[in-house]
C-alpha cells in the first residue's frame, strides 16, 4: 500500500516548507505566551557529533554487576550468605581488553569496541526509592515534583533541533504502555513534552509489531478511499466561506498539521513503521521479545530520518528489570531478550553507515545490589520481597535491592570514543563509583552536547528561565568524545 | 574634558527618551539572595552569570547613583540598552568600555565610584571585564529600575463613558470609548448562525442541535440573542459539565492521576459539581476552598502529597502558598517560594508567610532548598486590607485568610476571576497572561468595572458571563493576532475547542457517548426514585483460593452466569468492577473491561440480549507483587415492558474456574470441558465504600439510558483527550493550547474509534430518511457547523454523494468537515 500525495491538491499545501511551518508554530508560541527560547542571549551550541539518538531503556533498574560491570561471581549454593553475592553471573571477555561483561551478553561483548562504557553514573538519593521518580529524573533532568511540567529529553531535542526528516515525528517512544500498567500516571508525567506543548511530545508505539497501524488509514478503509477522503477534505476546505480568514494564524496552523499528518501517512517513510516487511532472517535476528522488535523498528525509523527514539523493555512494577525476587533467573531471561537485538542494532547501523551519526545509549534508572538499598548512609526502605540472610532457594538468589551509588551507561556511535572505558566502581561492597563519578546532570549534558544542544539552552516559562540541564549547570563529560 | 562632553551629551539623550522606554512589569528585589550568592567563586572563562555574578557588583558599587530613579551625570544603567548608551560599555570590548576606564581610573576627579566611596575590588573588576568581553549578557526584561505599574488592590468603580450609537451594555460603553480613543474601528458584528454556535459552545460546550439552529435562525424577535443566553445559562447541567473543565484545570482537580492512587490527594469533584450547578457565589466558593468546612472541598488546599522526599519548594504548605496565589490572585508564587522573585515583587518571606498559614508545624524558611535558619510567620500578601493573627491555630488562620480573600476591600480576587472569564469568552485576557495579574491591563476601566460589578452583585459568575455575552463586543467578528509587542484590543480572538468540547461534539453528532463516567458526582439526570432504589450494597465474588487467605498475585479466574429473560424487555444494563482487572463478555461479545477496582464500568445491553439463554463470562486477574485481596462485582438490571424488573448480582449462583481458555474468542471456548465450582462470596471489603455510592445512578443510567449525554469532562483523560491538550492536572494549568499538533492530526486521521463513531453517525443521518441529497447535506451542515451549506458546498457534495448516498461517503464527509478549522475553532 502506498499513498502518493494527491497530485490535484493545491500546490501551496503540498510544497510548503516544513521548517517554515515550524517557524510559524514558534511564532504562535511567542504570541500566546507559551515558552519561548530566550532571545537576546546568544547560546553557542556545540557542534553536533550525532544527528539521531536511540535510548535503549532498561526499565526497572538494570543491575550493573549483572550486565556491564561484573564483580566477583558467587555461584548459587544452598545456604550461602546473601551478603556474599556481588554478581550472579561470571564475567566474559569483550572485544576490548580492559572491559569484561557478564556471561549471557556474548553478542554485546563483541560490540563493546564500537562505543564507550561509563561505569560511574551516580543517582541522587531521593528518599524512598521509587522507580517513577528516578525515571522522571533520568528522562527530564529534574527531580519530581516540579512546579512546571518538565519536558522529556526527546522533547528537548524535538523542540531545539526539530525533526531530522520533516515527515518523521521527531520523538518516537517504543515499547512502553501508558495504559493498563501500574504507575501509569507516573509514567505519563515524564513521557511528555511538558510545557513545550504536545507538538513536541512523543508518538507512542507500545507494540512495535503494531506500529504500522498508527500510520495507516483506520481499519476497513482502503488506500484509495483514504486518498479520496483527503481530496474531499481539501475540496470542502477550499470551498468553505471561512477561507476568507485565510491569513488567520490558528486556521493556517491547523491546516498545516493536517497536511503534515497526511504527508507522513502517504509517504514512503510510513513503511518504516512496518517491521513485518523485513526479511524473515532479519526479523529473527531481532525477535527475542517486544523489546527486540522495538530495536528493529528503531533501526528502520532512524534509517528514515527519525531524531529521537526510546525503546523500552517496559516498566511494569515488579516485572522485567524490577527484580524484587528471583533476580538471577529473571536477568538470565533478560540477557536473552536484549543481547542479540542490541548488538544487531549497532552492527546494522554500522553496516548502513549510520552509526557514526547515531548515538545509541543503553541505560536504566539505577543499579541493583544484593543487600544495599539506596546507597551507603541512605535510610531508604528495604523493598526486597524476601528479607533473608541466607539463600536457601533460587528465588532468594539475585540483586533485589535498588542501588543508586554507581551504575553503568553504555554509549555507541554518535561521536563517542570506541572501545573506551570511563569511570570505575569499587570491587567490594559498597559498589559505589570510585573514579570519575558522573552525575545525572552531566550525563544529560553529555547526551545533549553530542546532539549539538548546549547544556545551557534555556526557555522562559512562567517568567522564569528553565534550562535543559538544571540551572544550565550540566557539563559534558568531554573525555568520552572521540 | 572628555567626561564633561560625554556627560552633556548623555543628558540630552536621556531627555529624549520617552517614559515608556523602561521595561515594565519587572522589579528586582535581590537583596537577600545576593548576600548569599555573592560567595560563589569566580568560575572559568565563558561562564559569567549575569544575575548571580554581575548584578551584585553593580548593586554594590553603581546603582545607588546610576540605577532606579537615580541617573547622576545623566547616566543610568537600568537596562542593557541604557548601559550601552554612548559607548559607556561596548559589548566584547572591555578595554574600550568607558565605565571600565572610569572604574580603573586613579584620578580622584574622574574615577568611579567617586573618591569617597570604596573602590571596586580587583576580582570584581575582572568579573565585569570578562562579562563585557563575553558580550554583556543580560537577563531578558531585567531592569534595575522600579516597575512602572503596580496594580491597584482595592475595588474601583469607574464612571461609564457616554452611550454611543445606542450601544448601552456597560462593556460596550467602555470598549467603544477605548476604540475611539485609539482610533480603532469597531469589529464587524456577527450573524445569527455564528453567534448561536459561539455562544452555545462558550456557555455549555455543546453544539446547537439542527432544530435549535433552525428555530433560532427563523426567530424574528429582536431580543432573541438575549433570550438564547438566558436559556443556555439556565441549562444547569450542560453549563456545569462544560465549565467543570475550566474549574478542574484551575483547581487541578481530576478523577485519576498521581497522588490519587496512593491516597496523597483527594478530589473536590462533587463539591465543585454542586457549586457550579447551583451557581454558588464565587466568594463562598473561595471561602469553602480556602477554609474547608469538611472533606468535600479540602482537596484544593491539601494539594498533592508526593511519595518520597520532596524539595522545599514542593512541600504541602508551599503548594498551598502557590495554589492560592495562582488560582485566586493571579500571582506566580513559584519563583518566590525558592528565592525572592526576579519577575515580580514577591519575596521568599511572602511565599513562606502564606505557607505558614497552612503549616501545622513551625515552618523553616528554605532558600533554594537550603534552610536559612529562620522560621516563617503566618502572614498574607496584602496587610493593607487586614492582618492575620499568626498566633491562632491552623483552622482559625485559614478562616481569617478566607475572610481576607473575600473582604470587600479586596479587589484582586474579583479582578482575577472576571479576567479569567473574559479570557475564556474573548480569547485573550484584559490582563494577559491570566496568571500574571501584576501586569497592566489593556483597559483598566473595563477590568475594574467588571470586577466591581461582579463583587457588588453577589460574586455571581453567571451574571458576568451574561454581561459579556450580551455585549456587542462579544457579538463581533474575531480578529487576528498580530505580532506586535503591545496588545491592542480590536475584537475577540478565535479560540480552539477544548479536548472535551471536541469529544462531546463528536458524541453529539454521532450519538456514541459512553454510558459510564468517572467523576464521582450525581448528575441527577435519571429518576431519583430509581437511583435510590438501585442503591444496594455491592456483593463480590472470587474463586476458592480465598479459603486459604489472600488470593495469589497473577491468579486468573473465569466466572460464568446464565440467565433467561421471562418477558418482553424494555431496557437493560450491566455494571461491573474488579480487583484488579476484568474483561466481561455477554453472549461471547466483549461488553466491558476495567483496570481499577474503584471504578464501576457500565453499559446498556438491550441490543446484545437474546430472548432465550444469555451468558455472561468474566475473566478477572489479581495483580501485584504478592498475594493480595481480589474480587469481582457485577450487576445486571432488566426492565420488562410490564414495569417489572429483574436484577442479577454476583453471588454463589455464579460458577467459577481457574482454567482460562487460551483462544481469544469466547465463542470457541469449550466451557463444558472446564471444571466449575460455585463462586465464593467475599466478606466485607474495604473498596466497597468507593463503589457503592455510585451503584444506584450507574445501574439506573446503564439500564434506562439518560436523556442527557455523558460529557467528556466527567471522564478520566484518555489518549485522545490528552493529545488534544487536556493537561495532566498535577500542576495548575489555566490555558489550553490554541493549536492542533501534527501528532494529534495523525491520531485524528488514523483513529479507529473516531472512524467507527463517525460511521455510526453516518447511519444515524441515513436513518433520518431525508428526501434528497441536498436535504441531507443541509442537515449535516446544520448539525456540524450550525449553518446552511453554500451553493458551492452543496454542488460538491451532491456530486460526490450521488442520489442515494452510501454510508462510507457520508462517514468521510463527516470526517472532512470535523477536521476543518471552521469546526475545530470557535469564532
Amino acid at each position: 500500500m502506498h499513498f502518493p500525495i494527491d497530485p490535484n491538491a493545491p500546490e501551496t499545501v503540498v510544497r510548503r516548507d516544513f521548517l517554515k511551518k515550524l517557524g510559524a508554530a514558534s511564532t504562535a508560541a511567542w504570541m500566546t505566551g507559551t515558552p519561548q527560547l530566550v532571545r537576546g542571549k546568544e547560546i553557542e551550541h556545540p557542534e553536533a557529533t550525532a544527528d539521531s539518538c536511540i535510548l535503549l531503556w532498561m526499565a526497572g533498574g538494570m543491575a550493573a554487576p549483572e550486565t556491564f560491570d561484573p564483580k566477583r561471581y558467587a555461584p548459587f549454593e544452598n545456604g550461602m550468605a546473601v551478603d556474599s553475592v556481588l554478581s550472579t553471573f561470571p564475567s566474559i571477555d569483550s572485544s576490548v581488553d580492559n572491559i569484561k561483561v557478564c556471561a549471557g551478553m556474548e553478542n554485546i561483548a563483541k560490540i563493546m569496541d564500537r562505543g564507550t562504557l561509563i561505569r560511574s553514573v551516580v543517582q541522587p538519593d531521593l528518599g524512598s526509592i521509587l522507580h517513577s521518580r528516578h525515571q522522571y529524573h533520568w528522562h527530564t533532568g529534574y527531580v519530581p515534583p516540579q512546579t512546571v511540567a518538565c519536558p522529556h529529553l526527546g522533547s528537548w531535542m524535538a523542540r531545539v533541533l526539530g525533526p531530522k526528516n520533516p515527515v518523521m515525528p521527531a520523538f518516537i517512544n517504543i515499547g512502553q504502555r501508558l495504559e493498563g500498567v501500574g504507575e501509569k500516571e507516573e509514567l505519563k508525567a515524564f513521557t511528555t513534552a511538558g510545557f513545550f506543548g504536545s507538538e513536541y511530545g512523543p508518538m507512542n508505539l507500545p507494540f512495535p509489531e503494531q506500529a504500522s497501524q498508527s500510520v495507516r488509514p483506520p481499519e476497513g478503509m482502503t488506500a484509495e478511499r483514504f486518498a479520496n477522503r483527503d481530496k474531499l477534505y481539501r475540496k470542502l476546505l477550499a470551498k468553505s466561506p471561512h477561507r476568507e480568514y485565510a491569513s488567520d494564524f490558528q486556521q493556517e496552523s491547523l491546516i498545516r498539521s493536517m497536511d503534515n499528518a497526511y504527508r507522513l501517512l502517504s509517504s514512503k517513510e510510513r513503511k518504516a513503521f512496518d517491521i513485518e516487511s523485513e526479511p524473515k532472517e532479519v526479523r529473527d535476528a531481532y525477535d527475542t521479545s517486544r523489546f527486540g522488535r522495538g530495536c528493529l523498528l528503531a533501526r528502520r525509523l532512524v534509517e528514515n530520518g527519525a531524531r529521537f527514539i526510546e525503546v523500552s523493555t517496559e516498566y511494569v512494577p515488579f516485572l522485567h528489570w524490577d527484580t524484587h525476587a528471583n533476580g538471577h533467573d529473571t536477568v538470565d531471561r533478560l540477557h536473552k531478550e536484549i543481547d542479540r537485538p542490541v548488538a544487531q542494532l549497532i552492527l546494522d547501523l554500522e553496516e548502513r553507515g549510520l552509526l557514526d551519526r547515531t548515538l545509541v545509549i543503553v541505560a536504566s534508572e539505577f543499579s541493583r545490589d544484593a543487600i544495599m538499598e539506596g546507597k551507603p548512609g541512605s535510610d531508604a526502605n528495604d523493598q526486597a520481597t524476601h528479607k533473608v540472610d541466607t539463600i536457601t532457594e533460587s528465588k532468594h538468589y539475585g540483586l533485589h535491592r535498588h542501588f543508586t551509588g554507581g551504575t553503568s551507561v553504555a554509549m555507541f556511535g554518535g561521536g563517542v570514543k570506541k572501545g573506551f572505558l570511563y569511570g570505575k566502581t569499587a570491587d567490594e561492597r559498597p559498589l559505589v563509583a570510585v573514579e570519575n563519578p558522573v552525575s545525572m546532570m552531566d550525563l544529560h549534558a553529555t547526551i545533549m552536547t553530542a546532539m549539538g544542544i548546549s547544556p545551557k539552552t534555556e526557555f522562559t516559562i512562567e517568567g522564569r528561565p528553565f534550562y535543559v540541564t538544571e540551572d544550565g549547570k550540566g557539563k559534558a563529560v568531554s573525555e568520552i568524545f572521540a | 574634558m572628555l567626561l564633561l562632553r560625554r556627560t552633556a551629551y548623555r543628558i540630552s539623550a536621556m531627555a529624549m527618551r520617552p517614559h515608556s522606554y523602561y521595561p515594565r512589569k519587572v522589579k528586582p528585589s535581590f537583596s537577600s539572595l545576593f548576600s548569599f550568592l555573592f560567595l560563589l567563586p569566580v568560575v572559568a572563562k565563558g561562564q559569567i552569570d549575569f544575575v548571580h555574578q554581575i548584578v551584585p557588583v553593580l548593586k554594590e558599587h553603581c546603582t545607588e547613583c546610576h540605577g532606579g530613579e537615580e541617573a547622576k551625570g545623566g547616566f543610568s544603567l537600568n537596562t542593557r540598552e541604557l548601559f550601552l548608551d554612548d559607548e559607556t560599555a561596548i559589548p566584547g570590548e572591555a578595554e574600550k568600555s568607558y565605565f571600565i576606564e572610569l572604574i580603573l581610573d586613579s584620578d580622584p576627579d574622574y574615577q568611579m565610584p567617586p573618591e569617597k566611596k570604596a573602590r571596586v575590588p580587583k576580582e570584581q573588576v575582572q568579573l565585569l571585564k570578562q562579562w563585557v568581553d563575553e558580550g554583556m549578557k543580560w537577563e531578558p526584561g531585567f531592569t534595575f529600575g522600579e516597575p512602572t505599574y503596580e496594580p491597584p488592590l482595592k475595588p474601583r468603580r469607574p464612571a461609564l463613558p457616554q452611550v454611543t450609537d445606542a450601544r448601552g451594555n456597560p462593556i460596550d460603553r467602555i470598549i467603544d470609548h477605548y476604540l475611539s480613543e485609539n482610533a480603532l474601528p469597531r469589529p464587524e458584528p456577527i450573524d445569527d448562525a455564528t453567534f448561536l454556535r459561539r455562544v452555545s459552545l462558550d456557555l455549555t460546550g455543546l453544539l446547537p442541535t439542527p432544530d435549535e439552529a433552525r428555530n433560532f435562525l427563523s426567530d424574528v424577535s429582536p431580543d432573541k440573542r438575549t433570550q438564547l443566553i438566558e436559556d443556555l445559562l439556565s441549562r444547569d447541567i450542560a453549563y456545569t459539565e462544560h465549565w467543570l473543565t475550566f474549574w478542574n484545570d484551575l483547581l487541578r482537580n481530576d478523577y485519576d492521576g498521581t497522588g490519587f492512587i496512593t491516597g496523597g490527594r483527594t478530589q473536590i469533584s462533587e463539591w465543585l459539581y454542586d457549586s457550579l450547578k447551583s451557581n454558588k457565589p464565587f466568594d463562598q466558593m473561595v471561602r469553602e476552598l480556602v477554609a474547608p468546612q469538611d472533606k468535600s472541598s479540602s482537596g484544593f488546599i491539601d494539594g498533592i502529597k508526593w511519595r518520597g522526599t520532596v524539595s522545599a519548594g514542593q512541600t504541602l504548605p508551599i503548594q498551598f502558598s502557590q495554589s492560592i496565589s495562582q488560582s485566586f490572585l493571579g500571582i506566580n508564587m513559584k519563583c518566590a517560594s525558592c528565592h525572592d522573585s526576579f519577575i515580580d515583587r514577591w519575596t521568599l518571606a511572602d511565599a513562606y508567610g502564606l505557607a505558614a498559614i497552612y503549616s501545622e508545624e513551625p515552618l523553616e524558611i528554605h532558600r533554594c532548598d537550603k534552610p536559612i535558619g529562620e522560621t516563617a510567620s503566618a502572614a498574607w500578601l496584602f496587610p493593607e486590607i487586614g492582618k492575620l493573627d499568626s498566633s491562632k491555630d491552623k483552622a482559625e488562620r485559614l478562616r481569617q485568610l478566607a475572610h481576607l480573600m473575600t473582604h470587600p476591600d479586596n479587589g484582586r480576587v474579583p479582578r482575577t476571576i472576571v479576567n479569567r472569564l473574559w479570557g475564556q469568552l474573548m480569547g485573550h485576557g484584559i490582563v494577559h497572561p491570566l496568571d500574571a495579574m501584576q501586569t497592566e491591563p489593556w483597559n483598566e476601566d473595563l477590568l475594574d468595572w467588571l470586577a466591581s460589578d461582579f463583587q457588588d452583585n453577589g460574586y455571581d459568575l453567571k451574571r458576568t458571563l451574561r454581561l459579556i455575552t450580551n455585549s456587542q463586543a462579544y457579538q463581533s467578528q474575531t480578529t487576528e493576532q498580530k505580532e506586535t509587542a503591545e496588545f491592542v484590543y480590536d475584537g475577540p480572538r478565535t479560540k480552539r475547542m477544548t479536548a472535551e468540547a471536541f469529544v462531546d461534539a463528536i458524541w453529539q453528532i454521532t450519538g456514541t457517548a459512553p454510558v459510564a463516567y468517572h467523576a464521582p458526582v450525581a448528575r441527577g439526570v435519571v429518576p431519583t426514585e430509581l437511583t435510590e432504589r438501585l442503591s444496594f450494597p455491592s456483593s463480590w465474588v472470587w474463586g476458592s483460593s480465598i479459603d486459604k487467605g489472600p488470593p495469589p498475585n497473577g491468579e486468573q479466574i473465569l466466572l460464568r452466569r446464565e440467565f433467561t429473560p421471562t418477558k418482553p424487555i424494555r431496557s437493560a444494563g450491566i455494571i461491573a468492577a474488579a480487583d484488579n482487572s476484568f474483561v466481561l463478555y455477554l453472549n461471547n461479545k466483549q461488553i466491558l473491561s476495567g483496570e481499577k477496582w474503584t471504578d464501576l464500568e457500565a453499559g446498556p445491553i438491550l441490543n446484545h440480549l437474546r430472548p432465550k439463554t444469555n451468558r455472561i463470562l468474566i475473566v478477572a486477574e489479581n495483580r501485584g507483587a504478592r498475594p493480595n485481596a481480589a474480587g469481582v462485582f457485577c450487576a445486571v438490571r432488566i426492565e420488562y415492558q410490564d414495569d417489572t424488573e429483574e436484577i442479577i448480582v454476583t453471588d454463589s449462583s455464579w460458577q467459577v474456574t481457574n482454567e482460562i481458555p487460551k483462544d481469544s474468542r469466547p465463542a470457541r471456548w469449550k466451557l463444558e470441558d472446564l471444571e466449575w465450582e460455585s463462586a465464593k462470596q467475599l466478606g466485607n471489603i474495604t473498596w466497597k465504600k468507593q463503589t457503592d455510592p455510585k451503584i444506584g445512578e450507574t445501574l439506573a443510567t446503564a439500564s434506562v439510558g439518560s436523556s442527557r449525554m455523558i460529557r467528556a469532562s466527567l471522564l478520566k483523560a484518555d489518549d485522545l483527550m490528552r493529545s488534544l491538550g487536556r493537561p495532566n492536572r498535577d500542576q495548575i494549568v489555566t490555558s489550553r493550547p490554541s493549536e492542533l499538533t501534527t501528532l494529534e492530526a495523525i491520531d485524528l486521521s488514523t483513529s479507529n474509534v473516531l472512524f467507527e463513531n463517525l460511521e455510526k453517525g453516518a447511519s444515524a443521518f441515513l436513518a433520518k430518511n431525508l428526501t434528497s441529497t441536498e436535504e441531507l447535506v443541509e442537515e449535516i451542515y446544520l448539525t456540524l457547523l450550525t449553518r446552511r451549506p453554500t451553493q458551492g458546498e452543496i454542488s460538491i457534495l451532491t456530486e460526490i454523494l450521488g442520489e442515494s448516498p452510501e454510508k462510507g461517503l457520508i462517514t468521510d464527509t463527516l470526517w472532512s468537515l470535523t477536521m476543518t478549522p471552521e469546526f475545530l475553532l470557535i469564532r
